[in-house]
């Protein structure tokens, strides 16, 4: 940190967030994105390692990052325009999903980001690119990021995307950062595209996940896990009642998800859907006390107490084998890669890496193949 | 050995052509702008696509992709003295995974034969632009390609899962895949809609959409075309995103019915197709609201066709649109910038009086629902000073939606056409980035120089130090 200017030592002194508990050098809050990209071109003169948080609920995702300079989203936590006849919102990063998904429910909208974490903020579920329970029917998060303004990892301020919900205008920047862990700069506001909920909501419980998936017309999730199966399903009354009676089953009244996965260790087997089946028994077979399996979007997430190198190995050796992959998602094992085999496009994405991240401090070595 | 006759010895003397008439052929595509390639091959093989890249390599020639040449943005024109390289012959549907429904498809496949040959199994691939009929997968990729159906499904991002590309330095790569989520930077969703500037897809893992099991589709006639273009930003602020929000305007209805007869109303301002599908019990819904929401917005007619006979030919007319107009002239001119959808009506007013400031005139289809203007300006090039002033009257068009917090392309690309207006909607940070996205997939340039960014978008060559 001494060979900081002291014009950046007091811009940091100035914008310290104490609200943060972590071991780090300097903790920061930008007030503005403008502020983010003056903390990194700082941080990228002086080679000082940086990493982003937002509520820090997923700190365990990824290769771990040791960093001296930690910028936080706390301070950007506006929802800056909801437009809900144009089904779009503008929100800043450190907005918490919950306090987003509230505010657009009193519209009846939902913006799909992930159910179980109302404490993750938005900047966060699109850093990691984390979809929800309801992808099969509305697709993954990065479907919904339209517009993104992020500080870049060379310490500009850049929008990529449009703020329309239909846009072939210049290249994907928000597809490109949406699951980029942070290693290209700091997303400081997204513009997402939203959802109506549907009229009525039910779920449905079911003996056989994968042949319901077929039986039914776009379900918003048929998910099987350890407590059972289930098929989650939204429309008008008529169709519900309708569609429950095919199931051969009877509907209750709302959604209820899984209880989130909580042990120490997470992983997910992300597989063509067609291998789904498989996967929950490699999960099954793993001894994973709970589990959660995603139909029609080829997802398993398993808890575990302990970690099984072994076992753990063998799984995704299967899983790359069908062109799949075994994240660990959470409690990374100093002897267990968390992503497994780098991508084909390892050299494409190195190349990516550095020129939006040419001096390597934005979360360094955070993604597969070192990146 | 010069270039020519490299690919000669690698493809065949009748894969390759040099002669001034094929170059003129392939100097252009749908829109208005020519170019001036040197070289003209048919690859067959991803090998041979990377073998062609190796010997563009070294003979330090650019190279431009093609696949049907039905872009009107100017995507597929190319560059003076290139290896255009024309995707077509490469339209071999892979394999179909019914279970996860995918399906791995050359891109020189044509979009409709793709969804033709998946009827048996009940599935389709869900963009459909206008040019279905001749436009390839691969062309679609490259444009993110949109259509009528994009408004409830999503553009072609949304429906292309995996690629296999051929990088400027002619390796072969796969990015993305089945597999959700998988690690590392997600280029699949920087290929698509990159207009052949990062690399050359030669195969295209395609997402496949269920067939709905009902589908209604609805016309609906107004006297004034506001009243349309109210009824779709009152649908969509009630919530429901249809299938399909699709504005016809009167001169439209009449070119289209001299041309195919469709049965639309001639006497109609507006005319606007919508279609709703699904389960029966909410299509029926979902017609309801329409229906509601278009009587407050004093509606002449509503129609609904449910059956397959009635609603194809409702939709042919639709579909027929960019072929009618080919009556009233030569030639058409039609950008397609994006609008809010709640400034939709003002905007839509101000395209009008554009045209009619110019004494053009405009015959068009829009994309309603996702607030994609279509306005089609239909000319005689011969006329002296015309494509000029179409052309200027267009771009005061895409000011306009720009202005309304819009943006410059919905679904053509940038390629040529609105290069040098993309300041407008970025700044120039924000090109300097795209740049650099295209500086790590081609440092060279290599691929479709000129083509989306403006020239000195890569403003600022080094980093702080």
């Amino acid at each position: 940190m001494t060979s900081l200017r002291s014009v950046t030592l007091q811009l940091l002194e100035r914008l310290r967030d104490d609200s943060v508990d972590v071991d780090a050098e300097y903790v920061v809050a930008p007030s503005s994105i403008e502020e983010a990209a003056g903390i990194l071109a700082a941080a990228a003169e002086a080679g000082i390692a940086t990493t982003f948080r937002g509520s820090g609920t997923h700190q365990g995702y990824g290769n771990p990052v040791s960093a001296d300079l930690v910028v936080t989203s706390t301070r950007l936590d506006a929802i800056v325009d909801w437009q809900p006849d144009d089904l779009t919102v503008v929100v800043q990063a450190g907005v918490p999903i919950g306090v987003l998904e509230a505010e657009i429910a009193t519209r009846r909208q939902t913006a799909v980001l992930p159910e179980g974490i109302p404490g993750s903020t938005v900047g966060g579920a699109v850093a990691m690119g984390l979809s929800g329970y309801r992808r099969l029917r509305y697709g993954p998060t990065r479907d919904r990021v339209l517009q993104v303004r992020m500080a870049s990892g060379y310490g500009k301020v850049v929008m990529g995307g449009s703020p329309v919900v239909k846009s072939s205008t210049g290249y994907g920047l928000p597809r490109l950062v949406t699951g980029s862990f942070g290693s290209l700069g700091m997303i400081g506001e997204v513009t997402l595209k939203l959802w109506t909920e549907p009229m009525a909501l039910a779920t449905v419980e079911v003996v056989d996940a994968a042949a319901a998936l077929n039986s039914v017309y776009r379900p918003l999730a048929v998910i099987e896990s350890s407590e059972g199966s289930f098929v989650y399903l939204g429309g008008p009354e008529a169709q519900i009642s309708d569609q429950s009676d095919r199931l051969g089953a009877v509907a209750r009244r709302g959604l209820s998800w899984p209880e989130p996965l909580s042990e120490p260790i997470l992983l997910e087997l992300r597989v063509p859907a067609l291998h789904l089946g498989t996967a929950v028994k490699w999960i099954q077979r793993l001894g994973a006390p709970r589990w959660i399996a995603h139909h029609g979007v080829g997802i398993v997430s398993g808890g575990f107490e302990e970690f099984h190198s072994k076992g753990f190995s063998a799984a995704r050796a299967w899983a790359e084998s069908v062109a799949g992959a075994l994240v660990v998602t959470s409690g990374t094992s100093e002897s267990f890669d968390p992503w497994g085999s780098p991508p084909p496009s390892v050299e494409i994405q190195r190349r990516i890496k550095h020129v939006f991240d040419p001096a390597g401090i934005c979360n360094p070595s955070v993604l597969a193949g070192d990146i | 050995m010069d270039a020519a006759a490299e690919l000669i010895e690698l493809l065949g003397a009748a894969r390759v052509h040099t002669h001034p008439i094929d170059r003129q052929i392939f100097a252009k595509d749908a829109g208005v702008s020519v170019g001036d390639p040197a070289i003209i091959v048919l690859p067959e093989t991803t090998e041979e696509v990377a073998a062609i890249m190796r010997i563009a390599v070294r003979a330090g020639s650019a190279v431009v992709a093609r696949g049907a040449g039905t872009g009107l943005a100017g995507g597929a024109v190319p560059a003076a003295g290139s290896i255009l390289v024309v995707l077509t012959r490469m339209n071999d549907i892979y394999e179909v995974d019914e279970i996860g429904r995918t399906a791995w498809v050359g891109p020189g496949v044509i979009n409709l034969d793709l969804s033709d040959a998946l009827t048996e199994v009940g599935l389709h691939f869900a963009p459909d632009p206008s040019s279905q009929q001749s436009s390839t997968v691969g062309g679609n990729t490259a444009t993110n390609a949109g259509g009528p159906h994009c408004l409830a499904e999503g553009s072609t991002i949304a429906h292309v899962l995996g690629v296999e590309v051929v990088t400027s330095d002619g390796e072969v790569v796969m990015l993305g895949g089945a597999a959700p989520d998988l690690p590392g930077y997600d280029l699949r969703g920087l290929i698509v809609g990159s207009e052949g500037t990062l690399g050359l897809v030669t195969r295209v893992l395609v997402s496949l959409a269920e067939n709905p099991p009902v589908v209604a589709t609805m016309l609906i006639a107004f006297d004034d075309i506001n009243d349309a273009a109210r009824t779709v930003s009152d649908i969509i602020a009630s919530g429901l995103v249809p299938a399909a929000l699709e504005i016809m305007d009167n001169s439209m209805v009449q070119a289209i019915e001299n041309f195919v007869k469709a049965d639309l109303p001639l006497g109609a301002a507006a005319v606007l197709l919508a279609e709703v599908v699904g389960h029966a019990d909410g299509v029926a819904a979902e017609a309801e609201v329409i229906r509601g929401v278009a009587d407050q917005n004093r509606a002449t007619e509503i129609r609904t066709a449910t059956d397959g006979a009635e609603r194809a030919l409702l939709w042919k007319g639709r579909k027929s649109a960019f072929g009618a107009v080919a009556q009233a002239a030569p030639d058409y001119y039609l950008n397609d910038a994006v609008v809010p959808r709640t400034r939709f009506v003002e905007v839509l007013e101000e395209i009008y009086e554009i045209a009619d400031r110019h004494g053009l005139r405009l015959m068009s289809v829009f994309h309603a629902g996702d607030g994609n203007l279509h306005p089609l300006v239909s000319y005689d090039a011969a006329e002296p000073g015309m494509t000029e002033k179409v052309i200027t009257a267009s771009r005061e068009m895409v000011r306009v939606a720009v202005a309304a917090g819009g943006t410059l392309s919905g679904e053509h690309g940038i390629g040529l056409e609105k290069r040098d207006m993309m300041s407008q909607v970025f700044t120039a940070d924000d090109l300097d980035a795209q740049a650099r996205i295209r500086e790590a997939f081609d440092p060279d340039q290599r691929l479709n120089p000129g083509k989306v960014l403006p020239e000195g978008s890569r403003c600022f060559d080094r980093p702080p130090r």
